[in-house]
């Protein structure tokens, strides 16, 4: 951050080549600037400001304080989706972190075929999110999918249960899809970090004959540090908002079982047609998703400062 | 360093585990592909198609299903155009993922060059909003664009849905540019003033052709991220890209898995060619901010 500010501040001040300067990097950025701020900043604060309203879909409605807040709070439905979110997105968040660390730390070791491993690894982040939900949801399909095979013909057990019919199976298979395509991401970052540590820090280590455990506590995860964290809050908001898997895989079944605040956010909107309410959700997942993913941080960094780490 | 005998063991075995956790759901998607409706259902389960068939991608790409003849009763994509929209789904995902691209590389390369070169009045401000909005969810602003959109008559419209994925895409854009932008050494620009060559001229014949990496990158990723949007093309169109087509297949009364299976493979193969060509590009993209 410092860096930039210094970059940012430019040497002559006040010569007209210096002012001259200005005027064409602010000509040359406002596109940028300005699309953002109108498809982006501007739809959020309106988010926010029909979460306050009575709004419909056809007519701009008055304020009413927070009773679309009290509404949400009150009702079951929300509460238990808010909670199935949260474990949701626990259980993402660790799945593809973990994951995506060992992956990383695996890939960064020499052996034969790593070329291969290397070359495997992007491509579940290539796959759309929907894609990953539909590659899975039949994958473990009670007639057609693999997992059966696997689980009667080799005779792990005499019947086989689909998972998407269950109330927690549903979940973990939702869980475990979204995280093969995350976890492959976390390890793109951790691996770009991993490459980046310098040679000496490793060997230095060797001669002072620390164990395993000892240099991946006292260094790898130091110099990890603010990738770690990157990757947190990209986990965290991507984990709140998982959509498309669970769309393709459940659809938000069986009965409420993965209804997440997304998928319910999706059916105020389509199916209650509730402007208000939806905006309202909207705004509870907006501050959830930014909220966790910063405070996660915030305790990484608690010694080091936030900025470095976001940066 | 050498290694220890069960060091080598934990290495390959958690290869072999990691092989296996990537490719075998490919595996099984890749294989229905390549089986009829009947043969995937079979038990115990075919590892191997018995008679491997064409006819699902023959059916994608003649946009009909006819060629199942009397399958149809077991299970096809059978009535509707379902099968017959996917092709010109993906033409226009590739449309529109081109266009995203497009506008990212130019507008976001604007921005990112006056970042790093031209820092103006609240410059930092402006910078600071436009990474701030990286994290502002999609799923958490659709709705303002969904009532603007349906006023000004751009639902089901790929200006439209262009528009929407050049908000989520230019913030990252710009990051992943500016970055770049400041690792091309200035010296060579200022010569190129001295010289009398305008700022915009130089930026486009001397800058851009050393930032030619950044530009890929920040384009690829867009693209990539225009390709694969499923959320807003549910809700902004009514399936006018191939992934709302593809995943509209699974809620039909008659379909086949084995069709979907051709679809997916066939909706997924553009970015999983672009991803494994240019990683290099693409890592570095998304590596750039998190890791230095």
């Amino acid at each position: 951050m410092t860096e930039a500010k210094a970059a940012l501040r430019g040497p002559r001040r006040h010569s007209p080549l210096a002012r001259s300067n200005r005027r064409f990097g602010a000509l040359i950025a406002a596109p940028a600037v300005l699309l953002v701020l109108g498809l982006i900043a501007w739809p959020a604060v309106q988010t926010l400001v029909y979460s306050l309203q009575d709004s419909t879909f056809v007519r701009q409605g008055s304020w009413n304080g927070f009773e679309n807040f009290i509404k949400l709070f009150s009702s079951e439905k929300f509460m238990n989706s808010l909670g199935l979110t949260a474990v949701y997105a626990v259980g993402f968040l660790v799945l593809s972190t973990a994951l995506g660390l060992a992956f990383a730390l695996l890939l960064n070791q020499e052996f034969r075929g790593r070329w291969l491993a290397r070359g495997l690894l992007i491509v579940p982040w290539a796959f759309p999110w929907v894609m990953v939900g539909i590659i899975w949801k039949w994958f473990v399909d009670g007639d057609v999918g693999v997992l059966r095979a696997i689980v009667v013909d080799w005779g792990f057990a005499p019947e086989f249960v689909a998972p998407l019919s269950t109330k927690n199976g549903a979940v973990a298979i939702a869980i475990i899809a979204a995280a093969w395509r995350q976890s492959s991401l976390a390890a793109l970052l951790f691996l770009a970090g991993l490459q980046t540590m310098p040679r000496e820090i490793h060997e230095a280590s060797l001669v002072d004959g620390a164990s395993t455990w000892q240099r991946f506590t006292h260094m790898t995860v130091p110099w990890l540090r603010p990738v770690i964290g990157v990757v947190i809050i990209l986990n965290t908001i991507s984990g709140f908002m998982q959509f498309d898997v669970i769309w393709a895989l459940t659809q938000g079944g069986p009965g409420n079982a993965t209804t997440v605040l997304s998928i319910y956010l999706y059916q105020q909107l389509f199916v209650d047609t509730n402007l208000g309410l939806a905006s309202a959700t909207s705004v509870v997942l907006g501050v959830l998703a930014l909220g966790l993913g910063f405070i996660f941080v915030k305790l990484m960094y608690r010694d080091k400062g936030i900025s470095e780490g976001v940066q | 360093m050498r290694r220890s005998r069960l060091q080598s063991t934990i290495i390959y075995v958690s290869f072999a585990l990691f092989l296996i956790w990537i490719l075998f759901p490919l595996y099984f998607t890749v294989l229905s592909s390549f089986m009829t409706p009947s043969e995937i259902g079979s038990r115990p389960f075919h590892w191997w198609p018995e008679n491997p068939t064409l006819i699902n991608y023959i059916a994608i790409f003649t946009g009909n299903s006819t060629p199942f003849g009397e399958g149809v009763s077991q299970g096809i994509v059978s009535s509707t155009d379902a099968v017959e929209r996917i092709l010109p789904a993906m033409g226009r995902s590739l449309i529109v993922g081109a266009l995203v691209a497009l506008i990212n590389v130019v507008i976001g390369g604007l921005a990112g060059y006056a970042f790093s070169r031209f820092p103006f009045r609240g410059a930092s401000l402006a910078y600071f909003l436009l990474i701030a909005s990286r994290v502002v969810p999609g799923l958490a602003i659709v709705l303002p664009f969904f009532i603007v959109f349906r006023q000004v008559g751009l639902l089901n419209t790929m200006t439209g849905l262009t528009i929407a994925y050049v908000a989520f895409t230019l913030p990252i854009s710009v990051w992943v540019l500016k970055t770049y932008f400041d690792t091309v050494p200035i010296e060579i620009e200022e010569a190129a003033t001295i010289d009398g060559a305008s700022r915009l001229r130089t930026l486009a014949v001397i800058v851009a052709p050393l930032a030619k990496p950044g530009l890929i990158a920040a384009g690829l990723l867009a693209f990539l991220e225009a390709w694969s949007e499923f959320f807003f093309a549910l809700v902004l169109t009514d399936s006018l890209t191939a992934p709302p087509v593809v995943a509209g297949l699974q809620s039909l009364q008659q379909f086949s898995w084995t069709t979907l299976a051709a679809a997916t493979v066939v909706t997924v193969i553009p970015p999983v060619i672009i991803a494994v060509a240019f990683q290099r590009y693409i890592v570095s993209g998304l590596a750039a901010g998190s890791v230095k």
